[in-house]
Order: C-alpha cells, then sequence, then structure tokens
C-alpha cells in the first residue's frame, strides 16, 4: 500500500514538473498584438549570409528608422539551414517575429491553414512596385500573404571559356544542340554539365524543367491544388530526362555529390572550370564566386535558358523560377506592413540588387542589373509567357521531395520514369 | 548496473520454476526477507529508507519521465495525425500512417538494410575483435600502439569519419587514385554512388569505425579471466587452441553477448555516417538508407511530422522488442551473474 503511494507521489511529481517545464517554454513575451499608433519595436527575421546583404538590411531599417522615428525594428539573422526550424517553433508559439522570410508554396499554406500569417492589402502603387506575375506566386486564392524582393529565374549556368575551348559558338536553344554540346565538351575532357545529385533537388530541377517543357501551365497548377499527378505529361518529362541522360552528361559520381559545398560539389566543378555547365537558380552566381581559387566571382560565368523541346504542350518561353518573399505574423502590427512597402520601393530596390547581385522585382529598379549572366536571365523572365515556382515549392515539401528523391532514382539507373508519378502521388498520401 | 532488479526477477522465476526442492530459498532470502511482519520500529526505519530512495531516485526519475517517457508519449500522440508542424495537429487519421509506412516500400528497404548492418556487423566484427583481442593480450611488441591505433577510429567523432572517407571514396578520390597509380586501376569502383557497392562500402567503413570499441571490451573480458585457469590447463597438457575454445570463450561469454547487444542496438539506430556520406535524399537510391534516415527524410526534411513521429514510434518498438527478447534469452544468465555463481 505504503509503496504504491509513494511511488505514485513520485510520478505526480515527474509529470508536474514535465509539465512546468514546458508551460514555461510556451510563455513569451507577447509584443506585438494589433494595430497600434504609438511607438512600437517590430521583431524582423531574415537570413542573409553575412556580407553585403546582411549590411543592406541593416541599413533599410536605420533609413526606415530616421523616416519613421517611432518604428524601430530589431533584425534577427539566422543561418539559412536553420532558419525553417526555428521559424516554425517561433510561429507555433507566441513569440513569432513581426516580418519574416516566407519560403512560399507549400509552406506558405500550412502557416495560412493555422491561421499564422496575415493577408496583405497591397496599394496600387505597392501593386506596380512588385508587379503582378511576381505577386502571382504569393498569392493563395486572390489573396496576397507575402511580398517578393527578387525574382529567380532559373537556367543554365556555363563557362563561356570552355564553351569557347569546345568550338561551341552559339548557346543551345533545342535539346538536340545541347546533346552536341555535350559532346563537344567530354572532348575536351571537361564534365559536360555538373550536377549535385546528393541534394536531390538539384538534379530534380532537369526533371522540372522538362515538366514545364511537357506541361501546360493549366496542368501543373492543376496538380498544386488536387496533388495528383494524372496528366500524360509528366511522364513525358521523365522519359526526356532518360533520353537526355542517354548522352551521359553528368560529372561520374554525381549521386553523391553536394551542391554548393566546396571544390568537389557542382558548383565548385563550375568554379574551377572542371565543368561545363550547371542548371540553376538565381542564387549560383554568389555561389559559385565563394567556390573560385581567388574567392572572386567567375568571369566568364554566362547564363542561358532552357532549351526548348519538340513538342511539349508547355510554352517554350516558360520559364522556371523561385521566389519567396517576406510576411507578417499573425499578431504584426500594422506598422510591419509599412516597412514591407519600404522594401519595394525604387530606391531600396536598387540598393537591394546590388547587396545581392540579384534581379529586383520593381522594374524601375532593374536598370542596375549589369552582369552579363543577370541581363541574360531577366531578358529571358522579362519575355517569358509564364512563370513556374520550383516544384518542391509550389507542390509542398512533402510531394516534391518524393519526387526530388524518385528523379534521383531516375538518374542512377533505379527507377523509370513511371515511378516518378507513382512515388509523387503515394507521397500526397502522407502529408 | 541493473542488477538489483535483475536478481530480483531472477530469483522470482526460479522460485517459481523450482519451488518443491525449494534449493534456491536461501539465495533469495536477503532480498524477500523484509516482506515477513516485524516490529514496528522496523517499519517506521522502512518508511524512513522510502522516504530515502524517493528523494535519492527522484531527480533522476523525473529527469527520466520528462526526457524520455513524456516525449515517446508525445510522439505516440502526434502519429496518430496528419501534421505538416504549423499549429496544433488537428487532422486525426487514426492508425493510418502506420498502415502508410508498413505497406511502403521505401520502409521495408530500409528495414533491409538496417538488418543486414546488424547482422553483418556482428558476423564481421566480433570474430575480428575477438582474434584482435587475443592477439593483443599477447606481449607482443609495440602492443599498446596497436591498441590505440585500433581504438583511433572509435574516437573520432562520426562527422569526422564520414567526411574523411566521403572524400577518399569519390569517384576521383584518393582511394581510386592509389589503385590507378598502383597497377590496379581495373578495381577502381564509385565506391559510394554505385547501388550495387555503396552498402559494402557502409558496412567496411562501420566495421572499420566500431571494431575498436569491440577489441576494447573483449580485452577488458580477457584481462578478467583468472591466470590460474590456463596455468592449470597448461599443466594438464592442453593445446594453446584448446585453451582458447574451452577457457577463454566460455569465459568471454557475458563480455561478448553484452557486446553483440550494444552493437545490435547500435546498427539499428545507426544514422550520422549515413547522412554525412550519403545524405537523406540519395542514401536511397544508393541503397544504403536506415530506419532512422527514412525517419528524417519523410518527417523533418518532407514536412510531415505526425508521419515521422509515426515512424519513430515504429523504430521504438522494433528497437524494444529487439532488446527485451535478446535481455530475455541471451542476457538471462549473465543478469543474474550466473557464471561466478554456478548453476544447481
Amino acid at each position: 500500500m505504503t509503496r504504491k503511494t509513494y511511488s505514485v507521489a513520485a510520478v505526480a511529481i515527474g509529470v508536474g514538473l514535465a509539465l512546468a517545464a514546458t508551460a514555461c517554454a510556451g510563455g513569451g513575451a507577447d509584443n506585438s498584438s494589433g494595430p497600434s499608433g504609438g511607438k512600437v519595436t517590430l521583431t524582423f527575421w531574415e537570413n542573409a549570409s553575412p556580407g553585403p546583404g546582411a549590411q543592406y538590411f541593416q541599413d533599410a531599417v536605420k533609413t526606415y528608422h530616421s523616416l519613421h522615428p517611432n518604428v524601430t525594428i530589431k533584425i534577427q539573422r539566422i543561418q539559412n539551414e536553420d532558419f525553417d526550424g526555428k521559424l516554425q517553433t517561433a510561429l507555433n508559439s507566441s513569440s513569432a517575429p513581426d516580418i519574416f522570410l516566407q519560403r512560399g508554396g507549400g509552406k506558405m499554406q500550412a502557416m495560412l491553414d493555422a491561421g499564422q500569417i496575415q493577408a496583405l492589402s497591397l496599394t496600387a502603387t505597392d501593386t506596380a512596385n512588385v508587379g503582378t506575375a511576381a505577386l502571382a506566386s504569393d498569392s493563395i486564392d486572390g489573396k496576397v500573404y507575402a511580398i517578393p524582393l527578387d525574382t529567380q529565374p532559373e537556367g543554365i549556368y556555363y563557362s563561356k571559356d570552355l564553351f569557347r575551348q569546345a568550338g561551341i559558338t552559339s548557346t543551345p536553344t533545342t535539346m538536340e544542340e545541347l546533346e552536341s554540346d555535350v559532346a563537344k565538351l567530354k572532348a575536351i575532357h571537361v564534365a559536360p554539365v555538373a550536377v549535385g545529385a546528393k541534394d536531390a533537388w538539384p538534379a530534380a530541377h532537369w526533371y522540372y524543367n522538362f515538366a514545364v517543357r511537357e506541361c501546360s501551365q493549366d496542368t501543373m497548377e492543376q496538380a498544386g491544388k488536387s496533388l495528383k499527378f494524372t496528366d500524360p505529361c509528366w511522364t513525358k518529362a521523365g522519359e526526356d530526362l532518360a533520353s537526355f541522360l542517354k548522352v551521359d552528361p553528368f560529372q561520374k559520381g554525381f549521386l553523391t555529390a553536394s551542391s554548393q559545398q566546396g571544390a568537389g560539389s557542382s558548383a565548385g566543378m563550375l568554379a574551377n572550370h572542371k565543368a561545363g555547365m550547371e542548371l540553376m537558380g538565381n542564387w549560383e552566381p554568389g555561389v559559385v564566386a565563394g567556390l573560385t581559387p581567388d574567392q572572386k566571382p567567375l568571369p566568364d560565368l554566362a547564363w542561358f535558358p532552357f532549351p526548348a523541346v519538340a513538342g511539349g504542350q508547355g510554352d517554350p518561353s516558360a520559364i522556371m523560377g523561385g521566389s519567396g518573399g517576406y510576411s507578417l505574423s499573425r499578431n504584426a502590427p500594422k506598422e510591419a506592413f509599412g516597412f514591407l512597402e519600404f522594401l519595394v520601393t525604387k530606391e531600396q530596390q536598387e540598393a537591394y540588387a546590388k547587396a545581392f547581385v540579384t534581379i529586383p522585382v520593381n522594374k524601375t529598379a532593374q536598370g542596375v542589373v549589369t552582369d552579363s549572366y543577370n541581363i541574360s536571365a531577366l531578358q529571358a523572365f522579362n519575355k517569358a509567357a509564364y512563370s513556374m515556382q520550383f516544384l518542391d515549392t509550389e507542390y509542398g515539401q512533402n510531394v516534391g521531395n518524393a519526387m526530388n528523391t524518385a528523379v534521383v532514382n531516375l538518374i542512377a539507373g533505379k527507377g523509370t520514369a513511371a515511378d516518378i508519378v507513382k512515388d509523387t502521388n503515394s507521397a500526397a498520401e502522407k502529408g | 548496473m541493473s542488477n538489483p532488479l535483475g536478481t530480483d526477477t531472477a530469483t522470482g522465476r526460479r522460485s517459481r520454476g523450482a519451488s518443491p526442492v525449494g534449493g534456491a530459498a536461501p539465495a533469495t532470502a536477503p532480498a524477500t526477507a523484509p516482506a515477513t511482519p516485524r516490529a514496528a520500529v522496523r517499519r517506521r526505519g522502512r518508511g524512513k529508507t522510502r522516504l530515502e530512495i524517493a528523494v535519492l531516485s527522484g531527480p533522476a526519475i523525473i529527469m527520466f519521465l520528462a526526457f524520455v517517457v513524456f516525449p515517446v508519449a508525445l510522439a505516440a500522440y502526434y502519429g496518430f495525425y496528419r501534421w505538416h508542424g504549423y499549429g496544433a495537429p488537428t487532422d486525426w487519421v487514426g492508425l493510418n500512417n502506420y498502415r502508410l509506412i508498413l505497406t511502403d516500400h521505401a520502409f521495408q528497404q530500409v528495414l533491409r538494410h538496417s538488418f543486414l548492418i546488424m547482422v553483418l556487423s556482428l558476423l564481421i566484427q566480433g570474430p575480428l575483435a575477438i582474434a584482435l583481442a587475443l592477439l593483443l593480450n599477447q606481449r607482443i611488441r609495440g602492443r599498446s600502439l596497436i591498441r590505440v591505433l585500433i581504438f583511433v577510429p572509435y574516437v573520432i567523432s562520426e562527422v569526422v569519419v564520414g567526411t574523411g572517407w566521403s572524400l577518399m571514396l569519390q569517384s576521383n578520390g584518393a582511394l581510386n587514385d592509389l589503385l590507378r597509380s598502383s597497377g590496379l586501376g581495373f578495381l577502381q569502383a564509385d565506391w559510394l554512388s554505385n547501388p550495387k557497392l555503396a552498402i559494402w562500402t557502409l558496412i567496411g567503413i562501420v566495421s572499420w569505425k566500431y571494431i575498436g570499441f569491440a577489441v576494447i571490451l573483449m580485452l577488458a573480458g580477457l584481462q578478467s579471466i583468472p591466470d590460474e585457469l590456463f596455468e592449470a590447463a597448461q599443466i594438464d597438457g592442453a593445446s594453446y587452441w584448446q585453451i582458447q575454445r574451452r577457457i577463454t570463450l566460455p569465459l568471454l561469454g557475458p563480455t561478448i553477448r553484452i557486446w553483440a547487444f550494444l552493437s545490435i542496438i547500435g546498427s539499428l539506430q545507426l544514422f550520422d555516417l549515413v547522412y554525412i556520406i550519403w545524405g537523406p535524399y540519395v542514401s536511397g537510391t544508393a541503397g544504403t538508407s536506415t530506419m532512422a534516415i527514412y525517419m528524417v527524410a519523410q518527417g523533418r526534411n518532407a514536412g510531415n511530422y505526425g508521419y515521422g513521429n509515426a515512424i519513430a514510434v515504429v523504430m521504438f518498438l522494433i528497437s524494444l522488442v529487439v532488446a527485451l527478447l535478446y535481455q530475455r534469452f541471451v542476457l538471462r544468465r549473465d543478469l543474474q551473474g550466473a557464471v561466478t555463481e554456478g548453476v544447481s
């Protein structure tokens, strides 16, 4: 009897303490509730790595404070890989940042479902500043939930020097031309195409781009809602990739090569003239610059859009790209939105583009784009009939990861084009 | 460590099994004595003892509840939901996550990999470790140097080992270079990316990494065997191999069984080496994915926190069942200290 009561008491104490501990962890300071007119302090989470990008945000916050002395913005810079986990915890607790980097796609949908972000009501000026095309990818059911600052058109980055050495005079516009260029690059003993398949998504981007060419815009958008990949174009895209693999375009041992770390990574191979091309979004020049022997930008880096695929239903000019943006959490005061509006004005966008070496969304600020690869990308983007979000973002991580892994399987010779569709469909059940 | 508990249950079992003879009664006497009614003084003393036990074990119990039982219970709870980790889970799906796990082709694959690693770790590391320990137990020149060299891989962190090996084993890495320049070019291979080879590469690295630990355990086991036994056997004219087979191996039994237990649990939970070398996405393709990798890839990386928690529960149950079975059938004698006690 006594023994029983003792142990019950011990358990009760233990559970009580455990609950108390967790309750404590949940209770944070709730400093940002509802609209306020007086002095406000906002928290702002972003992921710029140290350097000009981080400096830009510091400067922007300072300028905004001098224009609106009642608004103080505290920046918290979080390392990219840690960002999503920390944000998720913060959003679930009551200490969410007011303004934060938004990845978009399935994650934004999940935040919306949990009621953690607010819809933004843009003025006509805001809309003109950002541009409707860029806003489209940050909207759900016609409402805008994030404001993008740059566009990230994807295409093939290549080394002009290696192309010249291989005797390639103009960039390929069709798959046949790309395949013959692969042969030419092999002849000068460099890897024609580098891909960091260890991270899965870089390999999967080949499939995405084939899908953009094969599937109509409508099919791709429908798939985002139903998460059913029944249209034959999805298999067709896999077959296109399988047929491209026949010319053996990728570097040796690509399966365990990472995309961005060290000279052996795919970006590192491009940076060190060991590979001719790499398919990437427009963060690539910055990554490559960090991996060249002198850690300076690669002088002969250039860009061309993904080649056309004969017989596809997608528009040949359509382009794949990421966007992301900045969202406001549920309880952020209206001053937070003012800061977002400020970030997309011309001067801020110019400074942003310079700091991040990227293409700003505000068309009036695009004059500051000077690097040849960014100019090519910008031209292709402005010419594009439409832009598709990266599929793993568009369809959510769950489906996206399954698709990425299935593409890696195909490339490694362990799966077929039909398996990509099958695995993707079955992943949709899990989440 | 779990001695009091082990003795208790073991004696309980024995008295149940062999009660008519009552041969076990003297041995169990100290453990069961307080159960009989005694004087009040004695009882008050017992209450005090209980309080003391509660106070002393309280912190440990609280830690255990807060950091082991509570998370396990939470994982079981989340496992019943379809949940992306934003907001509180609301979409109750019952056992659907478990149904999906058990029917998922990829999960069956990781089970195969995990069990293959487990079996081969035992088969490769066990005999090798015993042989090495026997060798290193002899008085040979450079013995301590060899001991250190064998133990070093175990001490190095998994991340360093993983990074090092993945650099050396790349298609244009050091190993292939060495093979090429020493005229063995035909042996070159894609050690990491060839799906037919990768699992064997992994098993090689795992064996290299963890054998040091096995050797140290075996050496300690060997040193605890009294020398007199060997001397007596030698006087009786036993050969070296007879001594090893009839004396060393049986007396090393408890050590071997404990090592095997640790090795099994370690294999079932293998994560870091695979994560560093192959990463969560490619390991399935390369054929080296383990249960823990599957959990991270399908749970955290895919944003399916409900599904991921269900995988954690399945992993927990598999490890628990294996551990319980092993304790019940293999470690039973060790836990009751039968080796030195002698069996009647």
